[in-house]
């Protein structure tokens, strides 16, 4: 085997060597880093790269894509000494392959550290029923803070999201009795307000019937006071038309109406289906008495036969007294 | 050893390259299609003159270098036709789109709300609400330019 021969083998074995170091295939979605004599030159895009074998060295080989890491949980007290269990996730993107590379170590931990200090510093600031119910804001500033720190590195953060807030298990336990009192003061405030209600409806319309009552019977008494008046003066207009004529005529004529009305009410008493006893007073008696002839009437009244009373009658008034009048014809 | 790459013929040539090819399938973006390439030239070369094996070799090895300017210019013609040339490259594939102000530019930086994202923009000074137009992205960072 002469010189040439080993020659020609190590030479065939160098370009092969060479070629498979200086050519670089850069898969989609990744940036490879270009290192020469150890200091970074320039970034590989993707697609097929060629660089100088021997000077360059491939450094980094950086993930373009986003990605999403998880912020693990970890314990934060709020503003109002809340203790909750926190957890999230953040999702990044590279941007600049060498930044990434080079001005930070140990990226992903990095960013975990950062959201997790920031997580504590803003949720910390916050009162417990803050932290439960202003989850976008929180993630909102967490990812404005973030966002501005990682910029150095090359990197965008795009979302920060909290997942899970805990409080500790008593805490729930008493949010559930504070909400169920809650509600269960509304249903007592409720049901007072609709009794109250219901008793001044119903109050309400007793004062309005009462109203309405005492109007009725105020309204009657007028008119009652003004029957009453009504006939006071039809009264007084009959007995001064009685005495008008009785100062024109006979005053005798004034006991024939007294007779003829007395006669009338026996009647009727007599006319009543059950009444067969009458009770009158002595001095009604005595007058009956006075009256000579209207005894007659009245046992003619009280009596079965109607003929022997009209006859009586008849007969009866011209013995009647030399008070009363003669009879009147009656007239129609 | 030495027996064998002397017994090296125009046929053996021919198989290698296809060897490799079909490597060049299964293990895709190493080179070995070139190196395939290569060992064709050399065992079709091998057919119309009979070089000695020593200089078989050594022109595989010439040949396999110079398929790099060729392969290169053939990646560069590739590139240039990429079907999405924003893949990965999100920044720049806002330049030239308008969007509002979230937070006033001082002292040229503010943020636009950017696909329920915030991106922080440096820009002459303008006040929240403002539009402005992205004209130039450099990684993360966006510059923009008031748009009347």
């Amino acid at each position: 085997m002469t010189g040439f021969d080993i020659f020609a083998i190590a030479v065939v074995g160098l370009v092969i060597l060479t070629l498979l170091a200086g050519v670089k295939t850069v898969p989609q979605g990744h940036d490879w880093t270009i290192e020469r004599f150890g200091k970074y030159t320039r970034t590989l895009g993707p697609g097929l790269n060629l660089i100088i074998p021997y000077i360059d060295r491939v450094g980094r080989k950086m993930n373009m894509m986003e990605q999403v890491i998880e912020i693990p949980q970890q314990e934060v007290i709020t503003k109002d000494n809340a203790t909750v269990t926190v957890d999230g996730v953040a999702f990044y993107q590279v941007f600049d392959a060498a930044k990434a590379s080079y001005e930070v170590a140990n990226l992903t931990q990095s960013i975990v550290t950062l959201t997790m200090t920031n997580i504590r510093s803003v949720m910390g600031s916050m009162d417990l029923d803050q932290v439960l119910s202003h989850r976008d804001e929180i993630n909102e500033r967490l990812l404005r803070v973030v966002d501005a720190a990682v910029t150095p590195w090359g990197l965008k953060v795009n979302r920060i999201e909290i997942k899970d807030i805990v409080p500790p298990a008593d805490l729930v336990q008493a949010m559930g009795r504070q909400m169920k009192a809650e509600r269960e003061k509304r249903a007592d405030i409720l049901q007072a307000e609709g009794q109250r209600q219901s008793a001044i409806l119903k109050a309400e319309g007793q004062k309005q019937s009462q109203i309405l009552e005492a109007e009725g019977r105020k309204e009657a008494a007028f008119r009652d006071a003004e029957a009453r008046e009504r006939s006071a003066e039809a009264e007084a207009e009959a007995t001064r038309m009685v005495s008008e004529a009785i100062a024109k005529g006979d005053v005798a004529s004034l006991n024939y109406f007294i007779a003829d009305k007395y006669i009338k009410a026996f009647g009727q008493l007599a006319n009543s289906p059950n009444q067969k006893v009458v009770m009158l007073p002595m001095e009604a008696t005595s007058m009956l008495a006075s009256l000579a002839g209207i005894g007659e009437i009245a046992k003619a009244t009280f009596g079965d036969s109607t003929a022997p009373a009209s006859a009586a009658r008849r007969g009866a008034v011209p013995n009647a007294g030399s008070k009363v009048p003669p009879p009147v014809p009656p007239q129609g | 050893m030495i027996d064998l790459l002397a017994s090296l013929g125009n046929w053996n040539w021919l198989i290698l390259g296809l060897v490799l090819v079909g490597l060049e399938l299964l293990t895709p973006g190493v080179f070995l299609f070139w190196l395939g390439l290569a060992a064709f030239l050399v065992g079709a070369l091998s057919f119309v003159v009979d070089p000695t094996w020593q200089t078989q070799l050594l022109m595989f090895a010439v040949f396999a270098a110079a398929a790099v300017p060729l392969w290169r210019r053939m990646a560069r013609r590739e590139s240039s036709g990429a079907a999405s040339p924003f893949l990965n490259r999100r920044a720049e594939a806002l330049v030239g789109r308008v969007f509002t102000l979230e937070r006033p530019i001082v002292d040229g930086t503010g943020t636009v709300r950017i696909d329920d994202t915030i991106w922080r923009v440096a820009g002459p000074d303008a006040p929240a609400g403002s539009r402005v137009k992205v004209v130039k992205a450099d990684g993360a960072s966006l510059t923009v330019a008031t748009e009347p």
